[in-house]
């Protein structure tokens, strides 16, 4: 399956480095960074892409299920041609298909009630889409109003921390509010995260029922601007979802936003981040505090950071506002900027449509060359220590060059062993030679758990549920 | 249904022991309420059948009107609550179980739907129509419970709704959230229930108490209930939702519309086989035919005294015409003339409102020679035969009846030179806008309201909103049936009792 063939092997040379002005346009984002040629895709697709893991993953069994050959595939390619309705038989017949095509990535849609492939033969009807994973798409382009680290498609580990307190939330919603147990999270390889969530009840759920999810978990856009307030309308008492969601913000307010986004910081004769301030304040209830506020900061003489701006609402709005109530919406609005700046922004049309088709795991983001890995939110998988306080961080998530490159240093070490060693690392695959493997392995164990559980416990659990 | 009467009749029993009668009718009917799921096997009359369907029809008609105009379900309450009293009543089970007069209401109340059914299975659309007015009517009747009615009724059907009320503790240990997630659409609830009680203010505390002590909280998967979901207002926990009593009727009534949508198809494909009957098939034609035509014949009510060939020009007695009888009687006045249609639908109208042939005649040929472009022999020679004609004195001396809505829609429309008609849906949007300035409509919100229902070629609706909107006052105060207008004499009668109602109300005072 793997033999070597050193033409294929070539890609160091070939491999197309962006242009200096790309790379100085997004200095936050890894030096790694580079558009693969199609013989770095062939390759990371005859070695290095888990094929057998995805196949399990989708098919919710060791086996072929109607879950995997009745699935929709949609492969994407260099030209911008985009083809949709492919479908597998096997694991064999899938990857033998993505190396034969060799497409830029390749996407995962529904289950349909017939073959997707065969659909040409079919009245229109019978493509009707039977189930499908609940996926959540988290992107930071949608943070560009919040993080003042980075813009567009840049990315940085400190914007990073925007998608762990989403992942936090989410995933707290998703096992305590509706009783998911199977989800998982994975790179989407540039600036933002999707969420997989494969419980069979989850991937029964009709669109009615996943608009109410999204919808649920949509906080934000209740956000409106009345008489000059921006406000998020969010009722009190808050509905326990959201409670808990603030209980998680609060704690990493200080860190995340006053420290290291910093937008309120203002240094007396610059314009920057007067607009973020204009935003804070428009969150105030009162007018004459909103005033009072803004002459106080306009006068500073010198740099004033966020962290003294945050406690000035308090200080000046003790002295401003005469009545209690007023105190009382200052703390409410103060909640609802902390919402504001830390909630999760959803893509909520990836959410509600059970044909929408998604990137699949481990695809290779074809404007980085990062692998899009899945990753645990809690818990940071690489080998790098300085990780971890991030849980991920996407800067150094696996490239396909530098895969590249491991592998070829690994071919060159054990070419150097003994025979007999050298045979037993045939049997390695290759991922395993790379910094691909804690990923691939994260990912195993948890497709191990689905299929545990779709054969024994949550089968007769969504019977129940039926019958209901 | 029909069809199996009439195999069953051979082998039919003979209820001649009113007892056993009685108890079998408790345990079909055992509920006021009811999902209809067993077809009722009895056999009635042909009578019965097209009269209990049409008293069943009035009130969907009302029904479908009301939610054409948006009101809220208190408000159809209001409307919905006399007439089911007069056309549907349905008495609560006693301690002694069903009387006689009960078991009548209820098998008339099973046997309406079931016919209703039959009338409008045949489109989606029709379906739908039913399905949506029905499962109001379900939800209306709901509310109208007692108490321990509506809680027997969830025990009566709790193999199908399998609703799971959750124990005392776990209530209590879960308080807080449930008061969080749900307090506001409870207290929502509580206070529509007070809503005759200006005083009726919860505090925060108040409503804790009351979930602590009086409301009951079912347990349901959460695909089961999306919209509470989706505006968060239910409290989620491992994939169940938590729905207090006060929101059940919204999950009762989605059961109600699942079923009856899907025994909707099921009946429609049993069509074939009914239509073997032809004594139904033209019955059940004639009721399909017009959802909002339903005959208004209940003209005058014996205070017609008033209404003479004077009386009927004073801003007295014009101030009660709907928008189209004015519209003809001022183009009558203003040309003094006009067409044989027109005559008509106005000579019609006119003796609906207890214009009797002589003051008909004095009023129509007053009108034609008024302008000496005509003399009394022309009138008397060209005219009056049709006055005459229009009393059921000439011709096939018919007793002809005023045009209902249905008919002026569907009657020729109006030439140059024509009025009659309906001017909703004959006159230009700015003309229509005018004349609802001439009848005080000057609300933009009110117009455009008007305007809307026009564009939906609902004339009826637009018709009803205007009178409601100049009818506003009287009706706040003494809260009459809400009816649709669906005939310009209904109109004209229902104004008149207003404001009979209003001068009542003055002199007892
Ligand atoms: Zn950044």
């Amino acid at each position: 399956m793997t033999a070597e063939d050193p033409t294929m092997r070539s890609f160091n040379a070939d491999s197309q480095l962006l242009s200096d002005t790309d790379r100085n346009a997004s200095m936050h984002t890894s030096s790694k960074l580079y558009k693969p040629l199609s013989s770095d895709m062939l390759f990371y697709y005859e070695r290095l892409l888990p094929f057998k893991q995805i196949f399990r993953w989708l098919s919710h069994s060791p086996k072929a299920t109607r879950e995997f050959t009745m699935r929709e595939f949609a492969y994407e390619f260099r030209s911008g041609a985009y083809q949709r309705y492919n479908s597998f038989a096997s694991v064999d017949e899938f990857k033998k298909s993505v190396v034969a095509a060799n497409p830029t990535r390749f996407e995962v849609g529904a289950v349909y009630a017939v073959n997707p492939k065969e659909r040409k033969n079919l009245p229109k009807s019978a493509m009707k889409p039977l189930q499908k994973e609940l996926v959540f798409d988290i992107d930071l382009t949608d943070y560009d109003e919040i993080r003042t680290c980075c813009l567009k498609t840049d990315i940085c580990k400190k914007c990073w921390r925007f998608i762990q307190v989403a992942a936090e939330i989410i995933t707290a919603a998703l096992r305590e509010d509706f009783g998911f147990e199977h989800f998982i999270w994975v790179f989407s390889g540039r600036r933002g995260a999707h969420c997989w969530v494969s419980d069979s009840r989850a991937r029964l759920l009709d669109e009615l029922a996943r608009k109410s999810i999204v919808e649920y978990m949509d906080v934000l856009s209740g956000r409106m601007l009345k008489m000059g307030r921006t406000s998020l309308g969010i009722k009190k008492p808050y509905h326990p979802h959201i409670e808990r969601s603030f209980d998680v913000l609060k704690d990493k307010f200080s860190e995340i936003i006053l420290e290291e986004q910093n937008p309120w910081a203002t240094s007396a004769g610059s314009d920057t981040n007067w607009d973020h301030v204009d935003t804070l304040l428009s969150f105030l209830p009162d007018q004459g505090l909103r005033q009072a506020l803004k002459s106080k900061w306009q006068d500073q003489a010198s740099y004033s950071s966020s962290k003294q701006k945050w406690d000035d609402l308090t200080s000046v709005g003790q002295k401003v506002l005469k009545h209690q109530s007023q105190a009382v919406q200052l703390t409410d609005a103060k909640k609802e900027i902390i919402i504001y700046y830390m909630y999760p922004r959803l893509d909520v049309e990836v959410s509600k449509q059970m044909i929408h088709l998604l990137k699949s795991p481990f695809c290779i983001h074809p404007g980085t060359g990062n692998v899009c890995v899945p990753f645990d939110p809690f818990r940071n998988l690489s080998s790098d220590m300085e990780d971890d306080a991030y849980g991920f961080n996407p800067v150094n998530a696996p490239n396909l060059s530098q895969l590249q490159t491991e592998i070829d240093t690994w071919d060159a070490n054990s070419a150097y062993k003994a025979p007999s060693e050298s045979s037993e690392s045939e049997a390695i695959s290759d991922y395993a030679k790379s910094s691909l493997k804690p990923y691939v392995d994260y990912f195993s164990t948890y497709v191990s758990s689905i299929i545990k559980d779709e054969l024994t416990g949550s089968n007769k659990r969504a019977q129940d549920l039926m019958d209901f | 249904m029909f069809r199996q009467t009439k195999r069953r009749t051979a082998g039919r029993r003979n209820f001649e022991d009113v007892a056993s009668y009685s108890s079998l009718a408790t345990s079909a009917y055992p509920s006021r309420l009811s999902f209809y799921e067993t077809p009722p096997l009895e056999e009635i009359t042909l009578e019965e059948f097209e009269l209990w369907a049409i008293d069943r029809l009035k009130i969907l008609i009302e029904i479908e009107s009301c939610l054409a105009r948006s009101k809220s379900l208190k408000e159809i309450e209001l409307v919905v609550k006399p007439l089911l009293l007069k056309y549907l009543p349905l008495s609560p089970t006693t301690s002694l179980g069903l009387d006689a007069k009960a078991i009548a209401e209820r098998r008339k109340d099973y046997y309406s739907h079931y016919i209703l059914r039959l009338v409008f299975c045949r489109t989606e659309e029709l379906r739908k129509k039913l399905v949506k007015n029905e499962t109001t009517l379900f939800k209306v009747r709901y509310n109208m419970l007692q108490p321990n009615e509506q809680r027997e009724f969830v025990s009566l059907n709790s193999e199908k709704l399998s609703w799971q009320y959750i124990s005392n503790e776990e209530k209590l240990e879960k308080a807080d959230e449930l008061y969080a997630a749900s307090g506001a659409s409870i207290r929502n609830v509580l206070s529509i229930d007070n809503a005759g009680d200006a005083t009726f203010n919860l505090t925060a505390e108040q409503l804790k108490a009351h979930i602590r002590q009086k409301e009951s909280f079912i347990k349901l998967p959460f695909e089961k209930v999306p919209h509470l979901v989706s505006l968060k207002q239910v409290y989620l926990s491992r994939g169940f939702a938590y729905i207090p009593s006060t929101l059940q009727v919204s999950l009762l009534s989605v059961v109600f519309s699942d079923l009856l949508h899907n025994a909707l198809i099921k009946t429609f494909q049993a069509i074939p086989r009914l239509e073997e009957d032809d004594r139904l098939l033209p019955l059940l034609n004639n009721l399909s035919r017009n959802f909002a035509n339903i005959q208004y014949d209940n003209f005058g009510d014996g205070n017609t005294s008033d209404i003479n060939a004077v009386s009927i020009a004073t801003p007295q007695i014009l101030q009660h015409y709907p928008l189209c009888a004015l519209y003809l009687q001022e183009n009558l006045k203003l040309n003094s003339h006009l067409k044989y249609d027109g005559r008509q639908q106005l000579g019609l109208f006119l003796k609906g409102i207890g214009l009797n042939v002589d003051e008909a005649l004095k009023f129509w040929s007053y009108e034609f020679t008024k302008s000496s472009k005509m003399n009394m022999d022309t009138f008397n020679k060209e005219y009056k035969y049709n006055i005459r004609h229009i009393y059921g004195l000439e011709g096939g001396r018919i007793n002809y009846k005023p045009y209902d809505c249905a008919t002026i829609l569907l009657r020729k429309r109006p030439q140059k030179g024509e009025y009659h008609g309906c001017p909703y849906r004959d006159l230009s949007m700015d003309l229509v806008v005018s004349r609802l300035g001439d009848m005080g409509i000057k609300d933009q919100h009110d117009i455009n309201g008007i305007i809307e229902d026009i564009n939906k070629h609902d004339y009826t609706v637009a018709c009803t909103r205007v009178f409601e909107l100049r009818h506003k006052q009287q009706m706040d105060a003494s809260k009459p049936e809400n009816l649709h207008i669906t005939h310009p004499n209904l109109y004209f009668d229902r104004s008149r009792q207003l404001e009979r109602n209003e001068t009542k109300a003055v002199a007892s005072k």
